[in-house]
């Protein structure tokens, strides 16, 4: 997957601007940045949620804004986990888990509820199959909503702040079930984050952005970033993460 | 500690001195500005002031900010005002009065007449630039609604059948009842008055036409804008804040069929029964009307009734409810998908859905009431 030249932003407000990068196969890249910087606007443009102005997004070599059937054709092979869950609120877990199974594959019922089962078995919720997404912890909706973004097996996996609104337990256990996923599936993981934690717990790569810059400031490994970038606001961004491990040690 | 300043002794000093002790606390701001009040004349007089903090170790903001008055009403008239022996604490509360002085007067003109204008100006253009949105939304509805009649397989009936319980099934009690009471009340005011004449064997053809062009269809939009446009505007609006809308785009869903469609379609078919439910019930409320207040016999209301109305009179009602059915969920559903935000916008949403979509029913009636008038033949009484 490759972004291109990609400029974007809201009504006249520019928020990104000639942003290019590529996710290779397999690997889990991180795009962060300070709150503001626009990772919630690239993350609405690479989804094909909102028009950029400018720039190609191309997955699978066509750009997925080049006309509405590559655009479906790559939400097909997609799953995308959302801040807060975004199950639907009217359905129970288990529903929510076979919608796209229901929409895409011309399964039986018993089929349908055989794999949705397992799905919500990998991310340890079986025993909450019936509940509304409405009465169950956030930690847990965020885990359904990775069931039912893998439902259909997809190549990429993208997260939006998997870790915001969890305790720091809940939101490494989250982190490891998004390496191992990505271990033993081989699915490609984008993950927008402003998490130090989890940037050094799970990415291979990381992929800086910066509100005043309008893009990308930094990219490499986490530990790179945080050692040897010559940037004051790449090492600022990392200098905190320095200052809890030595509070743990 | 207190404000001493005795405008000096001339003999000492040929500069009136108000000199500051310990910390110019709020509660001295009274006694401050009466001191201000009773030496203001002499110290215009002489020109120049000096204020003297020697003692001081503070003041707090509000005698600094009356004191900081003072000082600017003497320098606009001239005269020199220095300030001496001031602590850094006292210093920096004067800098930051001098660097936000003329924000009040800023702010202030802000809220001037012309901003008024203005943003009355915006205001219409933001609406006008709403209607504009809600007409492709329109469009865009009706695109979808037309690819679902060709492959009804497609459709998702049983959001339809949910909807039409909520929409349809539910509001039958509240519209009948209205519309009941509301038929009395016609039946009995129109009556009364037209006794005066001896006319009152007229009512139950004006009631009858009454209720069927108007009061039976529109009691009965506004009741299901009430009820159902506002819970569509909060369903889909809710469904926005929780990313809900964007997580079935991203699944490839199309949110106009899943989301739109479905209310629409429910209500298409439950307003015009709604709507004949509301005339059959306005004109019983006629008919009691009659009976119980004014002696018309049962018997004669309805043959009255029957010499007035024609089918169309009933027809036209349910006709006119496919509008009133197309706008309601259009309207909700269009308000709810502007969400953005928070809880918060969700109820800005429901409230406009509400007030914009009996606005734009009692529009389209006007506008076919205006066309269509002539296409009945008038009453025969
Ligand atoms: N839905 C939106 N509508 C308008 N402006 C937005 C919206 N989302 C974000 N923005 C603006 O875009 C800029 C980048 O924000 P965002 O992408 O949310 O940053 P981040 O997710 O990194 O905190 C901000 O200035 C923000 O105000
Ligand atoms: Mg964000």
């Amino acid at each position: 997957m490759k972004v291109e030249g990609l400029q974007g932003g809201w009504g006249e407000q520019l928020v990104l601007d000639d942003v290019s990068f590529s996710v290779e196969k397999g690997e889990i890249v991180a795009i962060v940045g300070k709150s503001g910087c626009g990772k919630s606007t690239l993350m609405q443009h690479l989804l094909g949620l909102v028009k950029p102005w400018r720039g190609r997004v191309v997955f699978r070599e066509t750009d997925i804004w080049s006309s509405p059937e590559a655009m479906q054709r790559a939400r097909r092979r997609w799953g995308v986990t959302f801040q807060s869950g975004a199950l639907l609120g009217n359905l129970t877990v288990i529903e929510n888990v076979k919608l796209p199974l229901k929409e895409y594959t011309d399964l039986t019922e018993d089929e349908i509820a055989t794999v949705a089962y397992s799905k919500l078995d990998t991310v340890g919720l079986a025993d909450f199959a019936d509940s509304s997404p409405l009465e169950v912890s956030g930690g847990m909706q965020k885990r359904a909503g990775l069931a039912r973004a893998m439902a259909l097996d997809p190549e990429v996996l993208f997260f939006d702040e998997p870790s915001a609104g969890l305790d720091p337990v809940t939101s490494a256990h989250l982190d490891d079930l998004i390496r191992s996923i990505n271990r033993s599936l081989g699915t490609t993981v984008v993950i927008v984050t402003h998490e130090l934690a989890s940037i050094f717990a799970i990415s291979d790569r990381v992929i800086m952005l910066d509100a005043e810059a309008h893009g990308i400031i930094a990219r490499g490994t986490a530990r790179e970033l945080r050692d040897s970038s010559g940037d004051s606001r790449v090492r600022a961004f990392f200098r905190r993460e320095a200052a809890e491990e030595g509070k743990d040690s | 500690m207190e404000v001493v300043g005795t405008l000096l002794d001339k003999l000492e000093f040929d500069t009136p001195r108000i000199f500051v002790r310990g910390v110019l606390e709020d509660s001295e701001t009274g006694p401050l500005r009466d001191f201000i009040e009773k030496h203001r004349r002499e110290v215009m007089d002489s020109g120049q002031l000096i204020v003297d903090f020697q003692d001081s170790t503070g003041i707090d903001s509000v005698p600094a900010v009356v004191l900081y008055g003072f000082f600017k009403e003497l320098r606009r008239a001239g005269v020199r005002v220095r300030i001496e022996n001031s602590p850094a604490s006292v210093e920096s509360i004067f800098e930051s009065l001098a660097k936000f002085d003329s924000r009040g007067m800023e702010e202030r003109r802000r809220s001037s007449f012309r901003e008024v204008v203005e943003a009355f100006g915006s205001s219409g253009y933001e609406f006008a630039m709403m209607i504009v949105s809600l007409t492709r939304f329109l469009f865009e509805t009706i695109g979808a609604f037309v690819q679902l009649i060709m492959h009804p397989l497609k459709i998702r009936w049983q959001m339809v059948l949910y909807y039409m319980e909520e929409s349809g099934y539910k509001a039958i009690p509240i519209v009948a009842v209205l519309n009941w009471l509301l038929g009395v009340v016609l039946g009995y005011q129109a009556g009364y008055q037209m006794r005066v004449f001896g006319a009152e064997t007229f009512m139950p053809a004006l009631l009858g036409y009454s209720i069927t062009w108007e009061i039976g269809p529109m009691l009965a939009a506004v009741l299901v804008a009430g009820r159902s446009g506002s819970a569509y505007a909060a369903e889909i609006g809710t469904m926005q804040v929780r990313e809900e809308v964007d997580a079935l785009r991203v699944m490839g869903f199309d949110t106009f069929s899943y989301l739109v469609t479905p209310k629409m379609m429910a209500l298409l078919m439950v307003m015009p029964f709604l709507v004949l439910l509301a005339n059959l019930s306005g004109i019983f409320g006629g008919l009691l009307a009659g009976t119980l207040f004014l002696g018309l016999p049962a018997e004669t209301f309805i043959s009255e009734l029957g010499k007035a109305l024609i089918p169309l009179d009933i027809i036209w009602g349910m006709l006119k409810s496919i509008v009133y059915a197309v706008i309601i969920a259009n309207v909700g559903s269009f308000m709810g998908m502007k969400v953005r935000g928070g809880a918060s916008a969700v109820g800005q949403a429901t409230t406009a859905a509400v007030v914009l979509s009996i606005f734009m029913v009692i529009l389209a009636d006007a506008l076919l009431s205006l066309l269509f008038v002539h296409i009945r033949p008038g009453l025969s009484m």
